[in-house]
């Protein structure tokens, strides 16, 4: 199947919803190594399913016996919150600080 | 003039009390705490961590669904719920999508104007709080102390009418939380948020139009001003020939103002999959059965209870039973006193209501116990004391949290009940005072109430009061 | 022979009998690197030089300082009596996609180049308390997305030590190569798509995917959450049977552990494999993929001399008195690739929302009018091509209006796809296997430079091995001998979950027996 399935504009969606900007010849690459993936993912298409057929978020089953309890709710301090901290690009007192968000007015 | 009624749907999110957030072991509660300093590694999103889900934060929530008579599901999932914002650090919350802890239930309000409203719930379902965020001159400040708070998100069905009706449904949504004890249920601290969804149609109609999403509902007073005004402004619109649009609407309480956030046609697609991170929730279907039993017995269910048990008018009821602690505190003075309930009720809500508001403590913490309480009206009911000395007695017993009847004997309050001493002061009082017995003679009735007043007062406030006018009334008439 | 040129084994042993000491070790480790790696990867990576060209390039962070006061601890322990532990003084690498506290933790990502980790993984946590020298991180693929390490923003990237024009494979191509240049003789890998296998066939050393679960992934920078297995690499198959018993068992900060008691491996190693029954499956000796020109599915036979190598081994097992079963069916094997370009997709996109340049890791210099250009330019300028590339696809396959037509029908598939596996490993089935005997990669190491920049062939490198991590079975790369060029050959076991006993059983049953065969004399390049 040769025909384009990601078009430039749903790219340029995909794009927006990833939040990453692109010069256009990263674009025209990446759209392009997306659109051959495409084709080798099609294949699944093709391959008869039925809807008893279970989805599978995990590959090994797990029993009852195998899952790990349930977390007691008992406090644990982090003992270097302050190095959590200490890793944020742009921080002030205690904050994390981020530029603005644009709201709309109503009418 | 085209009538329209208003079609009202409530999304709360509900801070559970569990002492630890829902996937990692900070405090849930971090009220007042300097900004990120209630985090760790898995709540501030680093590279590389992984949730662990907390096991009381399940037990609160499946009560929860059971308060609501909704399905518990034996088996319920986690998604990932995928967008960019600052205050959610992993860039996605987990939350649950489609196969939720519970679904179904409904919730019963009354409604002072004597109906109830019953509104439908659609899911109930668990999911982690994200961060705050400040706004400060063009640049936003961010706490990750909330971020993995444990929230149950109660969706209705929109079965609601009136701005009223959504007001109620908060109130009596944070009088059984509490009730529960599965949340502070206080709106100011956040523990209690709503969102409304909005819309009209000409009255009589089936159709539902399209509805707008108000968003940041923070009181109660604000979620019934905010839909108010979001009908007003729904009407105008299509007063004026125009369509409503699919607005997220934000509502300043303090300026009545309403913004734009974002239209609906360009929301972020949130791409739910399955949370691989996490196991399928699986309950024991014992367990969910033994929850449902031993469900304590809910506000309405008592309120109503109290009014057959004992015969109390729905106002007294409603108060009495506006707290679990209340309504226990009522029982067991009425275990204790056996005498008539309504006299239990005024006592309660006038004094000891009266009493606790201003000591800003709540009922269970007063020194004035149930039995103490119960003492006092059985000793009113035996004439010992009379009404008077029993109101100055609650005083009296809060203070020096002695026994009553211990006060009653150190102090000497007793009733007086000799019908010479009465008689005595009847006499002192009519002698001392000609011009108003003339006058009640001569037909002034009413005097009798200033009458009584002046022999209390010679007897120092501890008469029997329906002997006494019995013997003035008969010594004034001659 | 060098110190360091020994197993884990042996130097743990001689360590804790006083024969030599861990901070010898360390240097003779230390003095290899000199020898061997050449500049480690930097972000900043100027011309690739001749002399480059002629090193393994394992290294992004070494971390000598540490390493010593880890070493002079394990000797002072010994001295005051006290067992360090089963690894005592053993110098290890970690694939650089595991957080070590107080280390750069990069992920071989520009996103995280400045990233120190506040706190360390469950697994390298556990290696350390069993005595083991951490000498530093390693290079990897970006984000662990790729077959050949080449994708770092580090550069130089890894180079097969064996042939250093040849790729290492990846994406835990730093952790195999350092183990095969015999610069440690242990690494921390990753398998998601055959990770730890692949490279580890490329290098000629010994690689194991542990059951999905069967390690915890706290501390792993995800990539396909429900596909990571942390593992070991290492040179022979003792040595990787101790690694896996130190980092193996439950760990309450990850649910997806499994509440298993962890079996002894060591003791397992040695039992007879006479019985054992070994299958070989048509489905795995050839590879489906698109093809580049008209986009069709094309077959074609894997590589002749590696078919060679599986029967081969087969033949020793046989010799052995294991019942070699052929014909096996595997008929979903080639849906593989198709349901990992999506399941993984989409979870690596998710997993990578948290990388927004707000609270850790790289963050845009550039002026920004609001919050959503400053995300846009951070993860523009700090993800390299294979990051974006699987954002972008994942985003696709999820999306609202194609989630079900691709997401829900490749996890139906993966059904599929574990339904093989159970097939023939039941007890009460036609084929009632122990194993299955598979070639590890289609081909031996390709040259760099020549398949990088195209993703469906990278990929397709993978095929033979990602079925275990969709079934979520574990899966062991041996080497088996070397091609014509002299790079080497890897054989691939797969057995049914928890099973990691059965292929330590056969890998060491077929070590043995061929020990002493010429080929296993023969040097890797970089040390002649």
């Amino acid at each position: 199947m040769s025909e384009e399935l990601i078009t430039p504009e749903m790219f340029e969606h995909l794009v927006d919803l990833a939040a990453i900007a692109l010069d256009p010849s990263q674009s025209d690459y990446l759209r392009g190594e997306l659109n051959k993936q495409l084709n080798a993912i099609n294949e699944l298409i093709a391959i008869p399913i039925d809807e008893s057929i279970p989805l599978a978020a995990h590959g090994v089953p797990y029993a009852q016996a195998d899952a790990s309890p349930l977390r007691e709710d008992c406090w644990e301090a982090c003992e270097n919150p302050e190095e959590i901290l200490a890793q944020v690009p742009v921080s002030e007192d205690g904050y994390i600080i981020v530029p603005d968000i644009p709201h709309s007015d109503l009418e | 003039m085209t009538e329209y009624e208003a079609i009202i749907g409530l999304e709360t999110h509900i801070q559970l009390n569990t002492k630890t957030k829902i996937f990692c072991g900070c405090k849930a509660d971090s009220w007042g705490a300097p900004p990120n300093s209630n985090i760790c590694p898995v709540c501030s999103g680093l590279p590389g961590v992984l949730p662990v889900l907390n096991k009381a934060v399940v037990e609160k929530a499946a009560i929860l669904a059971a308060a609501m008579h909704a399905d518990i599901r034996t088996i319920s999932y986690f998604d990932r719920k995928n967008y960019f914002y600052p205050d959610l650090p992993k860039g996605y919350q987990i939350t649950q999508y489609d196969q939720a802890l519970g679904g179904g239930g409904y919730f019963e309000i009354p409604m002072p104007e004597a109906y109830v409203r019953r509104v439908r719930i659609h899911k109930l379902h668990l999911e982690e709080d994200a961060g705050k965020t400040k706004n400060e001159q063009g640049r936003r400040l961010i706490d990750f102390n909330r971020c993995g708070v444990p929230l149950v998100e109660m969706v209705t069905e929109p079965d609601l009418r009136f701005a009223d009706e959504a007001a109620q449904y908060l109130i009596r949504l944070r009088q059984l939380l509490r009730w529960l004890g599965i949340s502070e249920a206080d709106m100011e601290k956040g523990h209690l948020r709503c969102d409304a969804n909005v819309s009209i149609r000409v009255k009589g109609s089936k159709k539902l139009n399209t509805k707008t999403e108000i968003k940041n509902i923070n009181s109660i007073d604000a979620v019934r001003n905010a839909i108010t005004s979001e009908i007003e402004r729904q009407i105008k619109e299509v007063n004026a020939g125009r369509r409503v649009q699919a607005w997220t609407l934000d509502w300043d309480d303090e300026t009545g103002k309403m913004k734009m956030m974002r239209s609906k046609e360009t929301e972020a697609d949130y791409r739910y999959f399955r949370e691989p991170d996490l196991l399928p929730l699986q309950l024991d279907e014992a367990w969910v059965k033994d929850l449902i039993a031993d469900l304590p017995e809910l506000p309405l269910e008592r309120r109503e209870r109290f009014m057959v048990d004992y015969g109390l008018p729905l106002y007294d009821a409603d108060i009495i039973t506006g707290s679990k602690v209340r309504s226990d505190y009522y029982s067991s003075t009425d275990a204790s006193y056996g005498g008539d309930p309504k006299t239990i009720s005024n006592w309660f809500i006038n004094d000891i209501l009266g009493m606790v508001n201003d000591l800003g403590i709540t009922v269970d913490a007063l020194n004035i116990t149930p039995q103490y309480l119960g003492t006092i009206l059985k000793m009113i009911d035996e004439k010992k004391i009379n009404v008077a000395t029993g109101k100055s007695l609650l005083k009296k017993v809060q203070e020096t949290k002695q026994a009553p009847e211990a006060i009653v004997v150190a102090e000497g309050l007793g009733l007086v009940s000799d019908v010479a001493a009465i008689r005595e002061a009847i006499q002192a009082v009519i002698a001392e005072n000609p011009g108003e017995v003339k006058s009640f003679r001569d037909g002034k009735e009413t005097l009798l109430g200033w009458f009584l007043g002046q022999v209390m007062r010679e007897m120092d406030g501890k008469a029997d009061p329906k002997l006494t006018r019995q013997i003035l009334v008969e010594l004034l008439r001659g | 022979m060098a110190l360091i040129d020994q197993t884990a084994i042996e130097i743990a042993q001689k360590i804790k009998q006083g024969e030599i000491l861990a901070v010898d070790v360390l240097d003779s480790a230390l003095e290899r690197v000199r020898d061997v790696d050449g500049r480690p990867g930097a972000l900043d990576d100027g011309i690739r030089s001749l002399e480059d060209e002629k090193k393994v390039h394992a290294f992004i962070s070494l971390t000598e300082v540490r390493a010593r006061k880890q070493a002079e601890e394990i000797d002072r322990k010994l001295q005051a009596g006290i067992d360090p532990g089963p690894l005592a003084g053993v110098p290890v690498t970690i694939k650089d996609i595991f957080c070590v506290k107080d280390m750069l933790s990069t992920a071989a990502s520009r996103i995280l180049a400045n990233f120190t980790a506040p706190y360390t993984a469950t697994s390298v946590a556990r290696l350390e308390e069993a005595g083991a020298v951490l000498l530093g991180k390693v290079n990897l693929d970006e984000f662990t997305y790729g077959s050949s390490s080449e994708s770092s923003a580090f550069q130089p990237s890894p180079r097969n030590p064996w042939n250093t024009a040849h790729v290492p494979g990846g994406s835990s191509g730093g952790s195999t190569a350092s183990v095969a240049a015999n610069e440690v003789p242990l690494s921390l890998g990753t398998d998601t798509g055959g990770s730890i296998r692949q490279p580890a066939s490329f290098c000629g050393v010994v690689g194991l995917k542990p059951t999905y679960g069967r390690v915890s992934r706290y501390g792993l920078i995800a990539f396909g959450s429900s596909l990571d297995c942390p593992g070991p690499i290492t040179r022979s198959v003792e040595d990787a049977a101790l690694m896996l018993q130190v980092i193996a068992g439950a760990d309450p900060k990850d649910s997806t552990a499994f509440e298993r008691a962890v079996p002894d491996y060591q003791a397992a190693l040695k039992k007879d494999i006479s019985g054992m029954r070994i299958g070989l499956s048509p489905d795995y000796f050839n590879i489906t993929f698109p093809d580049p020109a008209t986009g069709e599915l094309a077959h074609q036979e894997i590589q002749n001399e590696v078919k060679k190598a599986v029967y081969h081994t087969a033949e020793v097992l046989a010799g052995l008195g294991a019942e070699i079963v052929e014909d096996v069916p595997m008929p979903n094997t080639v849906h593989g690739i198709p349901v990992y370009f999506v399941i993984s997709r989409v979870e690596a996109a998710s997993n990578l929302h948290r990388f927004d340049g707000v609270k850790y890791g790289y963050h845009t210099e550039k002026e920004v009018r609001d919050l959503n250009e400053m995300y846009r330019l951070s993860r523009a300028e700090g993800f390299g091509l294979q990051p974006k590339l699987r954002i972008l696809m994942g985003t696709y396959v999820s999306a609202a209006q194609y989630s079900e037509q691709y997401y829900q029908r490749a996890l139906r598939v993966r059904s599929l796809i574990r339904g093989d596996f159970e097939a023939i490993f039941d007890a009460q089935g036609s084929y009632h296997l122990d194993a299955l005997l598979t070639p590890t990669t289609p081909t031996t190491a390709f040259k760099m430079d020549t398949v990088y920049g195209d993703s469906v062939l990278m990929q397709y490198t993978d095929q033979l091995t990602v079925t275990a991590n969709h079934a979520g079975i574990p899966g062991i790369s041996i080497p088996a001998g070397f091609d014509a060029s002299g790079l080497p050959i890897g054989i691939q076991f797969l057995a049914a979950d928890f099973r990691e006993d059965i292929l330590l059983q056969a890998s060491y049953a077929f070590e043995q027996a061929t020990k002493d065969e010429a080929w296993r004399k023969v040097k890797p390049q970089v040390l002649q």
